[in-house]
């Protein structure tokens, strides 16, 4: 066997082993995918909501934290305008006068990890809730999250996104891929995985985010690099299925390369922090770091073995071309006689897994059940897409060219 | 460990690992099977081959010491023999591009382009003694093309070939041979006729022609002789 075929068989492998982790846990908890612990205590929560620019949406995510399920005296709202050069520090002061438990912090621009850190000493709250300021949590969510916290062993609850704008065919995309990133998540809530907890809306318990020293203000995804420190540390991580937050996303795609490049960014700063860690603490050494380090490497691989296609066959349709032009019937190209062979089953095997797979995961969420053709579309054509960002983040992370990238 | 881990939520790990790896078994079972049927096939055809290629070539002692006189049958039995070789010869193309797990086809091409490499001078020796008139285009491939250019050229070149034997019939002997295997006897036709690049064809021993060729090109170098 050549290099190229074990290459494959490896990659084949691992994506059906992947494939499979998700298919089990999805049948063995389908029942239990909705479920929430039932809400026991009123925790003090803070709401903190960085705001850098967010003129147009403050005021509905404030007002949507405002309409919240929940004692209004348990709660405050601390919005930080991260020195916004735009009209957000009026419209914030506007809130503060309209809601008395709301309140402004003002600060000089210096990234949203930095800016959380600064509500941090001044959240009174037992809990903190970190709210995007375009995201708008529905009525109930807080309430479906809040009772993880009567576990000890929980550090930090995160939501399920669900996107609120969708006017082009990037924003369809977007609605089909959150729902697979949201179903993912909650499967992985079963074996204590959960290892993002998402900027639109997650809680963490206040006290263990000062005690592990705030949010990392050198990571671009503080998200991300807080939940793998929490897991570090033998807490466990939720996530609420039926919590839900809209949130506004890019409708065109330099925006959606310029925000993958920065969770691509974030995420290989949290890989590279955390790797000695691999194989080491329970759930989160034995699966999380293999799982998303191997994400990462398979996500290069396939993209030379694709461009290593396009490379050989590009060039062959050229040359066929040329010598089309000289009289050769160019219909003989296509020719082809079929034949069985090893990557032909795995790859059969592979894909009607990530068929089945996407399938089961759409019928589990809002999106509801897909065709076969919006999937293959879905799958193959957007999900191609994500090696762009991935590709233009390595770059960058090998230039050590990082920086803020969503504004 | 592994009975702790059963026991636990943490089992889908393995029952994961367990039905992956049934299934990487089950397509390297089902690929060996057939590669192992492909390569069967070829080894038979070759037995049987080889068996037709010393009955032809002690036929061709015997018109050479004893008689010319039934020439035609030996003529008509050499473009039997060209053809079947011709047709394995694109099938043992075919697996070898299938082929993923074994790489037992490489030794068999070896074999076969020494037969064809037999076959060819079997048919120039038939040539000159029974003075016959059909057209030998032996045709020297690159069974490894170093870039897609010349995967290209010889995609084309076969695709040519082929509907040039379909057009000429028994006037034509076909005689692709892999160049690039490094046998004896197909290094000595390549510095007899002087080749240093593939893919080239050879018109009647006596004609070079490097790269891509037209149908109507190979015609007239073909009656030109």
């Amino acid at each position: 066997m050549n290099f190229f075929t074990w290459v494959y068989v490896v990659l084949f492998f691992f994506g059906i082993f992947f494939l499979m982790i998700f298919m089990f846990l999805h049948y063995r908890n389908r029942y239990r995918l909705f479920a929430s612990p039932a809400f026991t205590k009123h925790y003090s929560v803070s709401f903190l909501v960085p705001a850098y620019n967010e003129q147009d949406s403050l005021v509905e995510t404030v007002e949507a934290i405002v309409n919240l399920n929940y004692p209004k005296d348990r709660r405050e709202i601390i919005i930080i305008n991260d020195g916004s050069r735009d009209n957000t520090k009026n419209i914030a002061l506007g809130l503060v006068k309209k809601y008395s438990n709301v309140c402004l912090l003002n600060k000089l621009n210096s990234g949203k990890a930095n800016s959380l850190n600064e509500a941090l000493k001044i959240a009174k709250g037992e809990l903190i809730a970190v709210v995007d300021a375009d995201s708008y949590p529905r009525k109930d969510s807080l309430l479906k999250m809040i009772g993880h916290f009567d576990d000890s062993s929980v550090g930090a609850v995160t939501s399920r996104v669900l996107v609120k704008n969708k006017p082009n065919w990037l924003g369809k995309f977007q609605v089909m891929d959150y729902s697979i990133i949201a179903w993912t998540r909650k499967l992985l809530d079963f074996v204590d995985s959960v290892y993002v907890t998402n900027g639109p809306l997650s809680m963490y318990r206040k006290d263990l985010v000062i005690k592990l020293g705030g949010f990392d203000p050198k990571n671009l995804t503080e998200d991300i690099e807080i939940t793998w420190h929490i897991l570090s540390k033998g807490y466990r991580t939720r996530m609420s299925y039926d919590a839900i937050v809209y949130t506004t996303v890019p409708e065109d795609l330099k925006t959606w390369i310029k925000q993958r490049v920065r969770w691509n960014l974030g995420g290989l700063q949290t890989v590279q922090k955390y790797w000695k860690a691999m194989f080491r603490e329970g759930a989160f050494g034995h699966f999380v770091i293999p799982y998303v380090t191997a994400s990462f490497i398979f996500a290069i691989i396939g993209f030379l073995l694709f461009s290593r296609y396009i490379w050989i066959k590009g060039s062959y349709n050229l040359f066929s071309w040329y010598y089309s032009l000289q009289g050769y019937p160019f219909w003989r190209y296509f020719d082809y006689t079929f034949s069985f062979t090893l990557l032909l089953f795995l790859g059969i095997c592979f894909f009607a897994l990530a068929i089945w797979y996407y399938k089961t995961g759409f019928m589990s969420s809002e999106t509801g059940n897909k065709s076969v053709i919006k999937i293959v579309g879905y799958s193959f054509f957007y999900r191609s897409l994500y090696v762009i960002p991935l590709i233009i983040a390595l770059y960058k992370l090998a230039r050590g060219d990082i920086r803020w990238y969503t504004k | 460990m592994v009975y702790k881990i059963m026991n636990s939520k943490f089992r889908i790990f393995l029952e994961s690992a367990i039905i992956s790896m049934l299934v990487l078994i089950i397509g390297f079972s089902l690929g060996l099977y057939v590669e192992s049927n492909r390569n069967d096939k070829i080894i038979e055809n070759y037995r049987n081959y080889e068996i037709q290629a010393l009955d032809l070539k002690l036929q061709n002692y015997y018109y050479q010491i004893m008689d010319s006189s039934s020439c035609d049958m030996a003529i008509e039995q050499n473009f039997q023999f060209a053809d079947d070789l011709y047709l394995t010869g694109l099938e043992l193309e075919r697996f070898e591009e299938s082929n993923q797990i074994t790489d037992e086809l490489l030794r068999e091409k070896k074999r076969y382009s020494l037969l064809k490499t037999e076959l060819w001078l079997n048919t120039i020796l038939l040539k000159k003694k029974c003075d016959a008139s059909f057209d030998t285009l032996a045709y020297l491939y690159a069974g490894d093309p170093a870039n897609s250019k010349i995967v290209a050229q010889q995609k084309i070149i076969s695709n040519v070939l082929r509907d040039l034997k379909e057009q000429k019939g028994n006037n034509l002997i076909l005689l692709p041979v892999a160049g690039d295997l490094n046998l004896g006897a197909v290094e000595l036709q390549k510095r007899v006729h002087n080749i240093t690049r593939l893919p080239v064809i050879i018109i009647n021993e006596r004609i070079v022609l490097e790269g891509f060729q037209s149908m109507e090109d190979i015609k007239k170098f073909l009656s030109l002789i």
